[in-house]
């Protein structure tokens, strides 16, 4: 996108007037042009150029501040919206993209039809870009920049041949050497012997060479991580209701399970892109507790979710697209899931896994728990939850403390523990009543001190621990943090409850 | 109450609720099977009466790779999630609902019935309001002090009064001791807390829990 920067602003309204725009930024103390819009092109200004000269060939030019990091977040926004056309999208800063069309280019009508509806979209939406297919991405690099738009029948080395060496993605110190060598175009490279360039910059261009022409391989890191197993579906008309989108996710979920199965695994977890016709990407996600190799069963958590999300999917202007990613496979092992058999008396283990996963599906991972015990004596940390959904398989460690070492703990802790207002007789004894919750509470029975030395690292104190029994039976574990005759009175707090 | 599925247990207080959950627990914990407990509760509890606390959980006998917890956001979302618990054959679900929860009408306690039945899966509904229900019991539950020599604590102990009964009289009282070790809920025998020892030893006697 040759005039990202212009056409960001001129799309914003930022040039109201029809004077030529360009942008310029401060380099090496002298201000120069960074982006020029159509018309300033048209006068014969171009990138580099110093604004000073600018102004002379044009006075009246519009010459706006460039802004690198707002240019960014555009480049970020249009490869969003990409992603509607294949899950792989690179970002090459500052201006360019590349697509992995490879698996979806049959649902636009070919290579070519793609690459010219993503153009005009692009153009629709204010945006010039230019577009080129290539089997290699520094191939395709070079077409979409040097190259006049011709069609090229003959391969990537004869199409590459007349380019200049820059279409290479050199850096300056490369592109210089080839220039001093008087090589001009990259089909004089093909030729040129190898071992003339032994420098760093010489063999950097090389590998650049090599990569364009897919000689060596080019590893490029994309927007998100290309899930292992996807499958697109684009609509001929947008679809308004949950009940079309449901059914294009069965068609989906369908698709990629073919590729899922044929790979040996199960689903752990899907997201589902809704593109809508408004150019935003809405994502629907499930997680599964096991390796899912049905459809139907990730169809049910689908629905779930989607009524879950229909007043949020604000798709009043349609969906145009949407596209199912397996983010996470699992193997699958071979050998019985579990000793108890499902649809006798008692559910399988594959059976909680299902409630589980649909529970969770409904009202969200963090709300359905299984206990996680830890072997640290600070009583918050030693019982923590974890999302059932996330490990199911992960076997529950067992309390690393053993249960005769610790003292009775309480059924129920509180997230914070809760300040008390405590009497005692002896300095260092249980309270003898105590008020909480503004209720006075007389102490029958008490068993403790249970020391519990706080973290030295997180700066807690020691507590004293006491289980106690009011006159009413209802019992308690309340702690005393600090000691009589410090500096701080002690301070009391309610912890937990028992039954 | 074991060889029904759906009963209900309110707090004789509302300061009762911890006990009361604590009561459904023991309940849960003697009849856990293969397919684990299921504890679903209003997020409003929980912070009223302080999260599970897993140690403690194992301790009072409850298998912490057998239960399952659901914090649910609204008493609705609480009985949804105990309807899917229900669908496992054989499980034990344990329905916590707020005071103000009005979600549990008449017709859902009905559902819940249905669900448990078909699966033989069992349900123990904890709520404070004594409304119209299917459940079979209704239980009142309170905590009661212990009886252990000096100023310890006992095991943990029951005053539980049945208010409803679909199957037989109610209005009975009992004071019941749960013994974590061997997952029972045994009356507590009069006397002095010495003869009730040897008492239990020579002759438990269970509760008709």
């Amino acid at each position: 996108m040759p005039r990202l920067s212009t056409d960001r602003l001129l799309r914003a309204g930022r040039a109201p007037d029809d004077r030529p725009l360009a942008v310029y930024a401060k380099d090496a103390g002298a201000f120069v042009l960074t982006g020029v819009d159509q018309r300033a092109s048209a006068l014969g200004l171009k990138r580099a150029m110093s604004l000073a000269d600018a102004r002379a060939i044009y006075p009246s030019l519009n010459a706006l501040e460039a802004a690198p990091d707002e240019d960014a977040r555009t480049l970020d926004a249009i490869a969003a919206w990409c992603e509607r056309f294949t899950p792989v999208v690179v970002i090459d800063a500052p201006d360019g993209l590349f697509l992995d069309i490879a698996g979806c280019a049959h649902l636009f009508g070919g290579e070519a039809a793609l690459r010219d509806q993503i153009v005009a979209r692009l153009a629709a939406h204010g945006f010039t870009a230019r577009a080129a297919l290539a089997p290699t991405p520094g191939a395709a690099w070079a077409l979409a920049r040097y190259e006049s738009g011709k069609r090229n029948a003959g391969g990537i080395a004869r199409a590459l041949s007349p380019l200049p060496v820059e279409a290479l993605r050199l850096d300056e110190e490369a592109a210089s050497l080839l220039r001093r060598l008087g090589l001009k175009t990259i089909g004089q490279l093909y030729d040129a012997p190898r071992s003339a360039f032994t420098a760093r910059a010489g063999e950097r261009a090389m590998l650049r060479l090599d990569q364009a022409l897919g000689r060596a391989a080019e590893a490029l890191t994309p927007r998100r991580p290309a899930p292992p197993v996807f499958a697109l579906k684009r609509f001929l008309e947008p679809v308004f209701t949950t009940d079309h989108m449901l059914e294009a996710t069965r068609d989906l979920c369908a698709d990629a399970l073919v590729d899922v199965e044929r790979r040996g695994g199960g689903v752990r977890h899907a997201v589902l892109h809704l593109f809508g016709v408004d150019g935003r990407d809405r994502l629907i996600e499930v997680g599964v507790s096991r390796p899912e190799r049905s459809a139907a069963a990730l169809v049910r958590l689908f629905r779930e979710k989607l009524a879950q999300a229909a007043e949020n999917l604000n798709a009043e202007f349609g969906i145009e697209a949407a596209r199912l990613d397996i983010t996470l496979l699992q193997r699958i092992d071979a050998t019985p899931r579990d000793l108890v058999a499902g649809g006798g008396a008692h559910a399988s283990a594959a059976d909680v896994a299902a409630m589980i996963d649909l529970v969770s599906a409904r009202l969200g991972a963090k709300r359905v728990l299984r206990a996680k015990l830890n072997a640290v004596h600070a009583p918050e940390r030693a019982g923590a939850w974890r999302a059932a959904l996330s490990n199911a398989d992960a076997k529950t460690p067992q309390l690393a403390i053993a249960p005769a070492e610790v003292q009775r703990r309480p059924l129920t802790l509180f997230a914070r523990p809760q300040p008390i207002e405590a009497m005692a007789t002896v300095p260092d004894g249980p309270p003898i009543r105590f008020r909480w919750r503004r209720v006075l509470r007389e102490v029958a029975r008490a068993e403790g001190p249970e020391r519990i030395s706080g973290d030295w690292m997180r700066a807690e104190c020691a507590r004293d621990y006491y289980r106690i029994e009011d006159t009413q039976g209802r019992r308690y574990w309340v702690y005393r943090e600090g000691f009589y005759g410090e500096d701080a009175a002690p301070r009391w707090f309610v912890h937990g409850l028992f039954a | 109450m074991a060889a029904k599925p759906l009963h209900e247990i309110g707090p004789a207080a509302p300061s009762a609720q911890s006990t009361a959950i604590g009561f459904a627990l023991a309940l849960a914990a003697g009849w856990c099977g293969p397919a684990g407990i299921i504890w679903a509760g209003e997020e409003n509890v929980f912070s009223e009466e302080g999260a599970p606390y897993a140690p403690g959980l194992a301790q009072f006998g409850l298998d912490p790779e057998r239960l399952i917890v659901v914090r649910a956001a609204k008493g609705e979302e609480a009985l949804w999630a105990a309807e899917q618990g229900l669908a496992l054959a054989g499980a034990v679900v344990v329905c916590v609902l707020s005071n103000h929860g009005r979600a549990l009408t008449l017709k859902a306690t009905r559902r819940l019935l249905l669900i448990a039945e078909r699966h033989r899966s069992r349900c123990l509904l904890v709520r404070s309001l004594n409304e119209a229900s299917a459940a079979w019991t209704r239980w009142r539950v309170q905590s009661a002090p212990s009886q252990a020599e000096a100023r310890e604590l006992g095991p943990p102990a029951f005053d539980v009064e049945l208010v409803r009964n679909r199957a037989g009289p109610a209005g009975a009282r009992f004071i019941v001791e749960w013994n974590a070790d061997e997952h029972s809920l045994s009356e507590r025998v009069a006397g002095d807390y010495l003869a009730a020892a040897v008492d239990r030893s020579l002759a438990p006697r269970r509760a008709r829990a």
